[in-house]
């Protein structure tokens, strides 16, 4: 393909949107990253002569935050709001499916993985099913999902970059001033990423997180009183436009299926906890009661801005139909415009620019932050999970900075060539890496914490038909988007059944299926790993330091079980000697 | 002239090189070796993720197994092989940026010698890592003995 045909092919331009410099918004964005640096700064990892001593513990509000901040992306910022806008309530798929995961990863992981306190979520893979090629494959999926997840990030960020910066289409020969930008904008998180390790990750986050949420929040609450909208509580006073706003707003299935819907919404709630870089938070908070309160504190801070984007994306909307032309309808608002509805609302309020920018800042840095999020999860999981775990066990620190900085690098040039000529929106770029997510780890943390007959083989066959399964619809919708001489989706069939964005709610039944026959029809795990299993349940607390395998080696004394269970375990494990010995102790 | 000799050490081939020279000299003088590993906070970040290197911050080294032993197991060379000669072995581990927490402890411990290995990286290799030992000659005024690993072969 010609640099030319690219050109043409891909021109990503937001109509309506003031795309030229602005010094104003300008200097923001760049004081705002400047501020997240300075305040990483100020609390930054300080040389210690000894090993850092009884060190402040982060209680959960923080926690909370830094999950917050850690969530929310361009997706949650611009994405959704994006949806909603072009597809009224049938948008609020995101907002369901992402609070209500938050419940699941409260119900059944939080506290657990507290209890099992390893380092990556490869780690837990690898170790509870002794299996280096398990471990290795829930470190490829964690590359592909930071990968994938990225890729929206860095189109929301460019969009966003357009109208702060202006458009120098042309500057690199070949891509148009959208494509410029999204080079620009990976280059400096790229970049940011080399200092992230210094700067104390939860106090940084917790900041980042106020930041944002009052960009977002102080956005709406100014757009909704200028326009006369709304006063004080513009999340519900939105309802009142709604009707306005036309059927297709109010009338979410006209224009796609339920189980499309279901699907979608099925999936992203899967996927929230199988997010790597969601789930490695809960391994180092103090206890399993922080792992709860610091998760609900997330949900509530993540809702703040959840409740907030329905309203945003209502008063866009309605300020589109009456500036720019009807919103729904031939030609109707591209979904260029759509993606940064968020921004443009300000910008047609007729407020300055330098508030616009506020806004638009925002929307950066929260992709930024997230994508700093993602790449370390995906760097840690080559470095750490693949090069140390398994190709080079004497591997030094400077081999595995090394490792994990071409990983960064690799991760972002990936990211940064697919968001080029972006397949779909923010929002559904980010829900393929939930399918992927609910489709492959998630199955293995819920089985391997849940049911201690998972063994080996079953997650073997598990993760490779998740990953498989996942690949399908991708293939079939995704891949050839950037084929120039295919059409998606190949078929029209398999997308409406097998959706590439709710693809979990086909797969993940099958996951589960294929991992509990498989562990079924193979020998049982062993009693250690089996122990392991029961101690994350334990309702003994813990000790602060322990994790579940201490706590197993450590004693001869066994773990809470629920009646005969170890000697039933013993008949089939042959080991009854030993474990009748413990059962017998815990008579 | 030298009553305590640094040896900063990762458990690599190439700072393990250095140990040699370190005990032969401490014998000489009679000196204390002093054996220091350094938890290398961009390595826990880029090999581990950023909330580790936040649990190490709050002083939660004990329960990170894995990192301990690495760190236990290269100072350990170091003492057992000064045992095997009689030379006094200090082993301890810090936590930072390796060049500046290796010379702070040789300020704050009245090192007179700091010997520690290295790689004679080139290119892209050295662009992306440079060379501890180069920025630790840079940050400190304690006499510095380099030895090179290529040398060794």
């Amino acid at each position: 393909m010609t640099a030319a045909s690219l050109l043409l092919q891909s021109e990503l331009l937001p109509e309506a949107l003031d795309i030229s410099f602005k010094i104003g918004p300008a200097l923001l964005v760049i004081g705002m990253l400047g501020l997240f640096l300075t305040i990483g700064f100020v609390f930054r990892v300080a040389d210690t002569d000894d090993m850092w001593v009884a060190g402040r513990s982060i209680g959960n509000v923080e926690n909370g935050m830094a999950i917050g901040a850690n969530w929310m992306s361009a997706a949650s910022y611009l994405g959704m709001a994006a949806s909603i806008a072009l597809a009224g309530f049938y948008g609020l798929v995101f907002v369901v499916g992402w609070t209500t995961g938050y419940f699941i990863l409260l119900i059944f992981l939080a506290a657990q993985l507290r209890r099992f306190g390893k380092y990556t979520a490869p780690d837990f893979v690898g170790d509870r099913f002794n299996s280096d090629t398990a471990r290795a494959i829930a470190a490829v999926t964690t590359f592909l999902i930071g990968f994938v997840y990225a890729i929206g990030q860095a189109k929301g960020m460019a969009l966003v970059g357009l109208y702060i910066f202006g458009n120098y289409g042309g500057l690199i020969p070949g891509l148009d001033g959208y494509q410029v930008m999204v080079v620009a904008m990976m280059v400096v998180t790229v970049g940011y990423l080399t200092l992230s390790g210094m700067l104390g990750a939860t106090k940084n986050q917790a900041v980042q997180y106020v930041i944002l949420i009052l960009a977002f929040v102080v956005g709406l609450f100014v757009v909704g009183y200028t326009e006369g909208y709304s006063t004080v509580l513009p999340q519900l006073e939105y309802g009142a436009l709604i009707s306005q706003l036309g059927s297709e707003f109010s009338e979410p299935f006209a224009g796609s299926s339920y189980y499309l819907w279901v699907a979608t919404t099925f999936s992203l709630i899967v996927g929230t906890c199988g997010l790597p870089h969601v789930l490695v938070r809960f391994y180092t908070v103090e206890s399993e009661r922080t792992a709860r309160w610091s998760t609900v504190w997330g949900l509530f801070f993540i809702c703040i801005l959840y409740w907030s984007a329905p309203a945003f994306a209502a008063f866009g909307t309605d300020l589109y139909s009456q500036n720019v032309g009807a919103t729904y309808g031939d030609p109707g608002m591209t979904s260029a415009a759509s993606e940064v509805i968020v921004v443009l609302a300000a910008q047609l309020s007729g407020l300055p620019d330098w508030f616009v920018g506020i806004v638009a800042a925002g929307g950066i840095a929260a992709a930024i932050a997230t994508v700093a999020g993602l790449f370390i999860a995906g760097s840690s999981a080559i470095s750490h999970d693949i090069y140390t775990n398994i190709i080079n066990e004497d591997a030094t620190q400077r081999q595995q900075i090394l490792v994990g900085r071409l990983s960064i690098v690799a991760l972002g040039a990936l990211t940064t060539l697919a968001a080029l000529n972006p397949a779909s929106s923010i929002a559904a770029l980010v829900g393929y890496a939930f399918s992927l997510a609910g489709s492959v780890l998630f199955p293995m943390f819920f089985l391997g914490m849940w049911w201690e007959n998972a063994n080996r083989q079953g997650a073997l066959a598990g993760m490779t038909t998740g990953l498989t399964l996942w690949s399908i619809p991708m293939i079939n919708q995704i891949v050839p988007t950037y084929i120039g001489s295919l059409e998606a989706p190949l078929s029209t069939g398999l997308a409406t059944w097998m959706p590439a964005i709710g693809s979990a709610l086909i797969t993940l039944p099958v996951v589960f299926a294929v991992t509990i026959a498989v562990s079924m029809a193979t020998d049982e795990p062993s009693l250690e790993t089996k122990r392991i299993v029961r101690q994350c349940h334990s309702p003994e607390p813990m000790g602060q330091q322990e994790t579940a395998e201490d706590v197993v080696a450590d004693g001869g004394e066994d773990v809470a079980t629920d009646g005969g269970r170890a000697v039933d375990d013993a008949a089939a494990s042959g080991d009854r000697a030993v474990d009748d010995a413990a059962a017998e102790e815990e008579r | 002239m030298y009553e305590r000799i640094l040896v900063p050490t990762d458990g690599s081939d190439v700072a393990e090189a250095a140990v040699a020279h370190a005990l032969d000299l401490a014998e000489k003088y009679d000196a204390e070796v002093h054996a220091l590993y350094v938890v290398d906070i961009d390595s826990v970040n880029f090999s581990l993720g950023t909330e580790q290197v936040d649990r190490l911050k709050q002083g939660r080294f004990d329960e990170m197994d894995e990192l301990k032993e690495q760190a236990d197991e290269a100072t350990g060379v170091v003492a057992d092989r000064g045992g095997d000669r009689g030379v006094d072995v200090v082993e301890h581990v810090s936590g930072g940026r390796p060049h500046k927490v290796i010379a702070d402890y040789a300020e704050n411990h009245d090192v007179d010698l700091i010997v520690m290995g290295s790689h004679g990286r080139a290119g892209v290799r050295r662009a992306l890592l440079g060379s501890v030992t180069e920025r630790t000659l840079r940050s400190t005024h304690v006499p510095v003995l380099v030895v090179d690993y290529l040398d060794e072969d």
